[in-house]
């Protein structure tokens, strides 16, 4: 019924010789493409943002997260400033739009073109706060699905061949999607030193950074991973006279992480990046690694395991299995004041899970 | 993850009991093994899917305490074409502690005697719980084409080192294949 009522005022609206709907019949074409990908947009952080609702409005009031922001595309500080109240009139014009559509049928040519401004002035407006935003804050997921039914219909009306159009505005979107992604996520100066300094540990230390969602250990792990890198190796200076093809503890640890990305996968879902960067086991007992676990980093050299094993050594020889120096109390401590709440690092996780999709 | 808590805090429980040795020995016998046998478990899996060449292992029969393992010379060394079997003994704090590694094929070495035992420092003060059996093996082939000569078991086969040629002549004299 609403679909009717736009086909309607699209063709009658031609004819009507009215320049100014003509104008924004052309600017609505224009747009389709535009529009669909906002829609596959709005879907999928619909999609994704499921896990993420419950703790959205923490999240949005968090002042630490700032390297979440930069990392998504500037996303966050739009829908902080302009998406609520942008948010409100997508949905006062939406509402508009279709109260509108229901008169249209009895009502005259200029109530139409008004009608067809009025979508059109919602499509823009929704345009703007979706690429901008496209933040998961309630107000912009409930719109999100006002809109997205109303961008259906709009396609339906404008009589393009709906299917093929559909598949050729999904590839569109997809290259629009990455094209803007890209260079934002290069752009920070802070990422180069971390994704350059080679050794699978360290990566695996600077790609939780974020997700920890503090400024401050961000930073600091930019700063010490690089040092740590230096003498931080399996083998010391003084074993120099080993034989070089020994294997390296670096390597061994390394190959859980990409062995159980899909295990992890399976279990929790909004913490599924941080079973990524971090092993989701142990590697000294194997067991499965809980979240105070994989947040705990108890070595510079970035050898992580569980508290238990990590006790157990400390009542030992008090080494770490990764490097072989003996643990320093200090890391251990600043990483528990960081994690105290377990929301302070639910709350990264489901961001970082938006940001890698 | 409760299931995970609860078997830790018992482990907790046990390692700082030790002292009193006898009493609670029974109780975190059973713990520790429990864990051990995990880990060995999850190692057996990863060795057996890791497909590394030239290195295998498998538990006894009926002790997964003490595994067998097998050892090919690697390519462009005097133990080219040479396979070697192992025995592994597993203590009860495995991983804190190093599994006992022994030749038991004869292995004409200069860091491994007579009767098997192997000088390596990852298998003594060097270890660390995050080496498992495939690291272990991996070194032990290593070591075979880089020997330590400056602290031999072996001085007949140090000194014979410098002598690629008679080395790799000895290595087939002395060598019995383990499947024969």
């Amino acid at each position: 019924m609403v679909s009717d009522s736009i086909t309607n005022a699209s063709i009658h609206a031609a004819p009507n010789n009215n320049n100014a709907a003509r104008d924004v019949g052309k600017k609505k074409r224009a747009r389709s493409a535009k529009l669909k990908q906002c829609k596959l947009d709005v879907r999928r952080e619909q999609w994704l943002s499921q896990g993420a609702v419950k703790n959205k409005d923490c999240k949005a009031e968090q002042n630490g997260v700032v390297e979440e922001r930069k990392d998504r595309n500037n996303r966050h500080p739009f829908g902080n400033l302009g998406m609520r109240p942008g948010g409100g009139e997508n949905d006062g014009s939406i509402h508009h739009h279709h109260h509108h559509d229901s008169d249209l049928d009895s009502n005259s040519p200029n109530s139409l073109t008004s009608s067809v401004l009025g979508s059109n002035y919602s499509e823009t407006n929704f345009t703007g706060s979706s690429s901008s935003s496209s933040s998961s804050s309630s107000s912009s997921s409930s719109s999100g699905g006002c809109c997205s039914g109303n961008i259906t219909e709009d396609d339906e009306g404008g009589g393009d061949d709906g299917c093929l159009d559909d598949w050729e505005a999904v590839a569109d979107a997809l290259a629009a999607n990455e094209k803007p992604k890209n260079p934002c996520l290069e752009s920070p100066p802070e990422h180069d030193p971390i994704a350059q300094s080679g050794s699978p540990q360290e990566t695996t230390i600077g790609s939780d950074g974020p997700s920890f969602g503090v400024e401050n250990s961000k930073s600091q792990c930019a700063r010490t991973i690089p040092k740590a890198s230096g003498n931080g190796l399996a083998w010391r200076p003084d074993d120099a006279f080993r034989p070089q093809s020994l294997p390296n503890l670096a390597k061994q640890v390394s190959l859980p992480n990409s062995n159980r990305k899909h295990y992890g996968c399976g279990g929790v879902p909004w913490a599924y990046s941080g079973v990524v960067s971090a092993p989701s086991t142990c590697p000294i007992c194997y067991e499965d690694l809980d979240f105070t676990d994989t947040s705990f980093l108890p070595c510079l050299c970035g050898f992580r395991l569980c508290l238990f094993c990590h006790k157990r050594i400390l009542e030992e020889d008090s080494r770490c299995p990764g490097c072989r120096k003996p643990y320093e109390h200090d890391p251990v401590e600043a990483e528990a004041s960081v994690h105290g709440g377990s929301l302070t690092f639910r709350l990264p996780r489901s961001c970082s899970l938006i940001t890698r999709s | 993850m409760a299931a995970v808590n609860q078997d830790n805090t018992l482990v907790v429980a046990t390692t700082t009991a030790p002292s009193n040795s006898k009493q609670s020995q029974p109780r975190a016998k059973t713990v520790d093994s429990q864990s051990v046998l995990k880990r060995l478990q999850s190692e057996l899996m990863a060795l057996m899917m890791s497909g590394d060449s030239g290195i295998s292992a498998f538990p006894e029969e009926d002790n997964i305490f003490c595994w067998k393992g097998t050892i090919i010379g690697s390519k462009d060394t005097v133990f080219e074409g040479t396979e070697y079997r192992l025995s592994l003994t597993f203590p009860n704090d495995y991983p804190f502690k190093p599994p006992k590694v022994k030749f038991e094929t004869l292995c004409f070495h200069p860091n491994v005697d007579l009767v098997g035992n192997i000088c390596l420092d990852i298998l003594q003060d060097k270890w660390s719980s995050a080496y498992d059996v495939r690291t272990i093996l991996l070194s032990i082939q290593s070591l075979l084409g880089e020997p330590n000569i400056s602290s031999p078991l072996n001085n007949q086969a140090a000194q014979l080192w410098s002598n690629q040629d008679d080395y790799r002549k000895m290595v087939e004299k002395l060598y019995k294949s383990p499947k024969a």
